[in-house]
Parts: structure tokens; sequence; C-alpha cells
């Protein structure tokens, strides 16, 4: 049973390493799908802001993470 | 006929990110090997590649009944989860937020959990270091399957990606037995920014195609993303390396 908690848990942790992180992500990928499918605006737009979303969830991740760890 | 400009992404992201799994999982390998001998090492090891050629053979075949812009969508989401958590990491860790991944020091950490644990418990010895081995090559294994899957699935390169995913392993394997010690001189942050970078460039690839966006130049919108995520990388390090009162 260890050994298949161990395997959960590795599997859960390899997507789910930081809640915000995660949830910021799949935040950005439902404003992508809705530009696409719910607006008129082509759907190279809705890909544009996946993009760049994807890149400043990365940059302020970084940032909370470097300022937590200066405070802490 | 396979094209490079499809395929060589795929392949060098499967052989990059499984290096960095081999390792981790060469290390626990060689700690079991050096305290209880090649026997349990080998035995553990063998039955976790066993596992893992198990998952390999039930899921194969389940991927061809997924519809294509479904797989593409699941498997983008998943790539963006796991590389940009990587890429976050290998940021952090470039920029000095966290320490650099050690291997002499997890080889030290883990023959010392092993002797505790062998001294704790009190089934036999060599079958306490060989699930050691099994657990370590199955759940770095299950990574680089995942990794392999994720790449390769959407566009039918599952087995050029396995391909560079065995060469990782043979190339480490290799070096490792000459070696025969934990190889704490590959850069394996540098390796995790790389695969990071690729990673996340799938993911927004696959994601976007799988949501119906038709990306300019097709594949080689790939090589942009990937030059925009390493840019966005290495400033986010540079970034929190200087004192956050300056960069704010």
């Amino acid at each position: 049973m260890s050994i298949l908690k161990d395997v959960l848990l590795e599997l859960f942790s390899m997507f789910i390493a930081d809640v915000r992180l995660t949830g910021a992500i799949l935040a950005t990928v439902v404003i992508s799908a809705l530009l696409i499918d719910a607006t008129r605006l082509p759907p190279l737009a809705g890909g544009v802001v996946l993009l760049l979303g994807c890149i400043a969830v990365l940059f302020l991740s970084v940032r909370r993470e470097a300022s937590r760890k200066s405070e802490g | 006929m396979l094209e490079w400009s499809t395929a060589g992404p795929a392949v060098g992201a499967a052989f990059l990110a499984s290096i960095v799994e081999v390792v981790e999982a060469f290390t626990i390998v060689l700690v079991v090997a050096t305290l209880r001998g090649w026997k349990p090492a080998v035995l553990g090891t063998g039955a976790a590649l066993f596992v893992l050629a198990a998952v390999v053979v039930i899921l194969g075949p389940l991927l061809d009944q997924v519809p294509l812009h479904l797989l593409q969508l699941v498997i983008g989401v998943l790539l963006l989860l796991f590389g940009i958590g990587w890429l976050r990491k290998a940021a952090l860790r470039a920029g000095g937020i966290i320490p650099l991944h050690d291997e002499d020091a997890i080889f030290a950490k883990e023959t010392a959990d092993l002797n505790a644990e062998v001294e704790r418990r009190q089934t036999s010895q060599d079958w306490i270091a060989g699930i050691a081995a099994f657990k370590a090559v199955l759940l770095e294994g299950l990574e680089v399957i995942f990794i392999v899957i994720a790449v390769g699935a959407g566009r039918g390169l599952l087995w050029p990606a396995s391909l560079g995913a065995l060469a990782a392993c043979a190339l480490v394997l290799m070096i490792g037995a000459v070696a025969h010690r934990p190889l704490a001189r590959v850069p394996e942050n540098t390796l995790k920014f790389g695969v990071g970078v690729m990673l996340s460039a799938f993911g927004v690839f696959w994601t976007g195609e799988g949501l119906g966006v038709d990306w300019p130049g097709h594949d080689l919108a790939l090589f942009v993303f990937a030059a925009l995520f390493l840019a966005a990388g290495l400033m986010a390090a540079r970034m929190v390396r200087q004192p956050l009162g300056e960069a704010t």
C-alpha cells in the first residue's frame, strides 16, 4: 500500500506542485477557451492570450515564491 | 516521412527530460547496489521496468480511442501544469532562491535513510533495498512515460519520442557503469530549464490546437513559443536574483 500511495502522491505532485500555479494556469486555459468559443474573435486571439497568459503566470509565480522565501 | 521540424522537438524533449529522471533513479539504484550488492538493485529495477512496460502496453492502445482534439487538449493542459512547474523551479534555482539539486547529497541522504530503514525493520535487508530501487525506478519511469506520451501522442510521434527516452537511459547507464558513482556533474538545472521550456511550448501548442487554434507556421510555432518561454524563464531568474526591493 505504501508503494501505491507513493505512486499516487508522485502523480499528484507532478501536476499540482503548487495550488496557486495550477489554478492560474487552468484559469488562463478557461479564459482562452471562452475567447475562442464564446466570442467572435478569431481563434488565434485566444491562442495569443493562452501564450502570453502562461508566460505572465510563470513570471508572477516565480516572483511570488521569491518574495515568500525572502520573508520566511 | 518524418519531418525534423516536427520530430526534432519531441525527440529532444523526451531525451533531455529522460536524462534528468534517469539520473535521479540511477542515484538511488546505486545506493542500493553499494549497500546491499547488485542483486537487489537489479531485481528491483527489473520489476519496476516490468510494471512500466505493462503500463505502456495497457495505456498505448487506449490512446488511439481518444478523439485527437480531446487528446491534444488534455495532454496540452497537463504539459502546461508539468512544464511551467519545472520552469518555475528551474528559474528559482537559477536565481538562487532554492538550492540546486545535488546528486552527491542525495546519495548520502538515501544511504542514511536506507540504513535506518534496514535497522528499523525485521524483514530481509535485501528485500527493503530491492523495494527502494523498485520505487525509485517506477516513480521516475512514470514521469518519463508521461513525457513521451505527452510530446509524442498528438502527432503520431510516440516511437521517435520513445527512442529519445531510450537513448537517454542507455547514455546514463553507460556513463554510470563507467563512473560507478552518482552523476553529480550532470548540469541538471540547465537540463530542467531546457526541458521546462520545451514542455511549456508543447503545452501551449497542444492546448491551442485542442481548442481549435490554427497556429501560424504550424509546427514551426513551437520554436517561437520555446524562445519566448526561454526568454521569460531567464528574465524571471534574473529578476529574483536581485534584491526584491530593487526589483519592484
